[in-house]
């Protein structure tokens, strides 16, 4: 093994290739904590030339790479716990071009999220996948799982604004995808091969994103939501009537997880659900829209009381009691369902789902919030402080095997944007067909022929 | 009991604000404007008192455009009794601020008057003062807690040494600290609410007041862009930068 490492330093610059304990553990694992981390080594490359010569080392070596960016996936897919090598793309951090009229972004894969919304901003431009985790997400890691967050209703996911990729693929060899064409029909796409790919296919080094118009005037809405229909109600209402950016929701536990967290109570009343709401206010008409809409919602009994923001301090204070809920429950180390059915199935899902949790998880504490526009619900069960870790997870993947069961009855998907890695990969073949997961395993096998990029996520090889 | 407070609509707080490119201000148009942080809270503390018992009416003062409605509105919604929309196209200085309230004051006869230590955009800290001083009555700044009783307010005021308490007789003039409370949120039926309640408008030229306004702004200019970091080979490089720079 020490020949090995001898060669990696050979090839990077010794202070880039990290070896201590500390550093392994932290490069090693992502926002679960379930899987014990145990790299080689960790490299970090500066240029695609770098990232070739690490791909060639490691099919020389036959050692396994693990691309990793800000390391807050959900799902184990950046977690290196077989002595593989994890080459992170921190240090390849550049914005290489802004072009204008095009309106995109050229950038390295290891720009983080907040960065290159930064930066767009700075050109009077928007970038809009966002996300609670924008801070220390990495562009690269966001192409790698498609990203979708907290505007996806309006603005799509990640592989929507993906203009042009440049990886390099399990042989070493450079991929420049589309290169930031709007229209270009000569046959497979490949860039959105790249997207969802979880690394498994290349390391994706550069990347072309598109931008577009800041919102006009966004304004925040919380609102207390005393059922289930009525939260679809409201849902269609507001839709038909308002430029949304945004529509989530979560409940009473959620609620109640990020105010003891000091989130700030939005109003007296109580609800089971509550549900914020985010749109345009391009003129006057609209303002005045939006309170119509909460009037009529409060006439039909769907809302039973609201709040909206008057300043921008209290649109992100509103904005904390969803985003702030992950966060209000890290240290209970949760386990995460990331599930999504059809928009109009939501309501069917749903009752079943919570008929199964009722029966299932009668001694569990279950926190459900999400994007009830996109038909995603996230779903953390909190482990009781006197059951152990290793029972715990156990309990949760026999119940997870019976969800999945009830979401294949509603045509719905296991993943819905936190990627399969590790965690969801038992479950790949409830959702996909085997005749899909041959043909993906096949297309593995022509990027990465010697099987060296993060093998074993996403399905065994 | 009647408290009047002062209601400013500034640029929000959270808006990097931008000079004009000719130096004579900063943009606002298209700018997210929002209420004053301090006159939040002062509204809020006068809210509290109200719900207490302790007074009876709460009456917000703008003084601004045409446009400032939508603001008092905001203010009505978070739940004061009416607003008093002093109109002017100008942007007066705290001596004109001052009396202006000075004016309201005599039509009103408030006990208690609650203004924001100072607006976010001038940050000048002078209004509430200054009234004081026109008015002849008690001053109690930058408070970070109130307590009304026996026709005395007494504040907590936050200064360089700790905190001092004092007390002040009514009517007395008292500007609001940060961490005097935490201004609520509006709610929605309320803003429906808010429609039908009074806002007195009242041309500022009728008043009769006294301009203030002796301040000439000669230019405004950003501040300067901070340099890029320059990298070093080794500690040495550091040490004869930093003597280069002075600073060692």
């Amino acid at each position: 093994m020490s020949d090995v490492l001898a060669s990696l330093r050979h090839l990077l610059p010794s202070e880039r290739v990290l070896t201590e304990p500390s550093d392994l553990e932290h490069y090693g694992r992502d926002w679960t904590r379930q899987y014990p981390p145990a790299p080689l080594a960790v490299a970090l490359p500066e240029s695609v030339e770098e990232v070739q010569a690490l791909v060639r080392w490691a099919v020389e070596q036959n050692v396994a790479l693990v691309p990793s960016g800000g390391r807050t996936g959900l799902s184990g897919g950046a977690v290196a716990m077989h002595g593989e090598v994890v080459v992170s793309m921190q240090r390849m951090h550049r914005i290489l071009d802004f072009d204008p009229i095009d309106r995109t972004l050229t950038v390295e894969a290891g720009v983080i999220t907040e960065t290159l919304q930064q930066a767009a901003r700075e050109k009077g431009l928007y970038y809009p996948v966002d996300f609670g985790s924008r801070g220390s997400s990495q562009i690269g890691g966001n192409i790698a799982t498609n990203a979708g967050g907290i505007k996806v209703i309006r603005y799509g996911l990640t592989r929507d604004w993906l203009a042009g990729v440049k990886v390099v693929t399990g042989t070493g060899e450079v991929l420049e995808c589309n290169r930031g064409l709007v229209k270009n029909a000569t046959g497979y796409d490949l860039r959105h091969l790249f997207a969802g790919s979880e690394g498994t296919l290349g390391l994706i080094v550069e990347a072309t994103m598109r931008l577009t118009d800041p919102p006009r005037a966004p304004q925040v809405m919380v609102m207390a939501v005393p059922d289930m229909d009525s939260l679809m109600q409201a849902f269609a209402m507001f839709r038909a009537r308002l430029p949304l950016t945004a529509f989530e929701f979560f409940t009473d536990k959620a609620l109640a997880h990020v105010l003891a967290h000091g989130g700030k109570r939005p109003f007296d009343s109580e609800a089971p659900y509550y549900v914020l709401v985010e749109y345009e206010t391009p003129d006057e008409a609209t303002s005045e829209a939006a309170l119509a809409a909460f009037e009529h919602g409060a006439e039909q009994g769907w809302l039973i009381d609201g709040v909206m923001a008057q300043s921008e301090t209290q649109a992100a204070e509103l904005w904390h009691l969803r985003e702030g809920i992950t966060e209000s429950l890290a240290s209970r180390t949760p386990y995460k369902n990331d599930v999504s059915v059809r928009v109009s199935r939501v309501p069917a899902f749903l009752a079943d789902m919570q008929a199964l949790f009722a029966r299932e998880y009668p001694d569990f504490e279950v926190v459900w919030y999400g994007h009830i526009g996109d038909g995603n619900l996230h779903i953390s069960v909190l482990r009781p402080e006197a059951m152990a870790m290793q029972d715990f997870v156990t309990e949760c993947g026999r119940v997870t095997g019976m969800l999945c069961e009830v979401l294949q009855r509603h045509g719905g998907s296991i993943s819905a944007e936190h990627g399969v890695g590790l965690l969801k990969k038992p479950y790949l073949d409830t959702i996909r067909t085997p005749a899909e997961i041959e043909l993906m395993r096949q297309m593995k096998r022509v990027f990465d022929p010697h099987g060296i990029l993060n093998p074993g996520k996403l399905f065994d090889s | 009991m009647k408290i009047l407070v002062g209601y400013k609509r500034v640029v929000d707080y959270n808006v990097r604000v931008q000079v004009k490119p000719d130096g004579s201000g900063v943009a606002t148009d298209g700018v997210k404007l929002s209420a004053n942080p301090f006159d939040d809270i002062a509204l809020e503390e006068a809210l509290r008192l109200r719900e207490k018992g302790v007074a009876e009416e709460v009456v917000i003062v703008g003084i601004g455009p045409a446009d400032l409605t939508a603001h008092l509105r905001n203010g009505l919604a978070m739940g004061a009794n009416r607003a008093i929309h002093v109109t002017t196209d100008g942007a007066p200085q705290p001596l004109t601020a001052a009396r202006t309230f000075l004016k309201l004051i005599e039509k009103e006869s408030p006990d208690l008057v609650i203004l924001g230590k100072q607006a976010i955009d001038d940050d000048a800290n002078q209004t509430g003062q200054m009234l004081a001083a026109l008015w002849g009555r008690p001053q109690a700044t930058f408070a970070s807690e109130l307590a009304i009783a026996d026709g005395k307010a007494t504040v907590t005021r936050e200064v360089d040494a700790g905190l001092e308490t004092i007390e002040a007789e009514l009517p007395a003039v008292i500007t609001t600290d940060l961490r005097l409370n935490e201004p609520r949120f509006i709610k929605l039926p309320d803003i429906m609410k808010a429609k039908s309640k009074p806002i007195d408008v009242i041309e500022f030229d009728s008043l009769g007041v006294d301009s203030g306004d002796h301040l000439k702004t000669a230019n405004y200019a950003p501040p300067p862009k901070r340099s890029k970091g320059e990298m070093v080979e080794d500690a040495a490089g550091l040490v004869a930068a930093l003597k280069q720079k002075g600073l060692l």
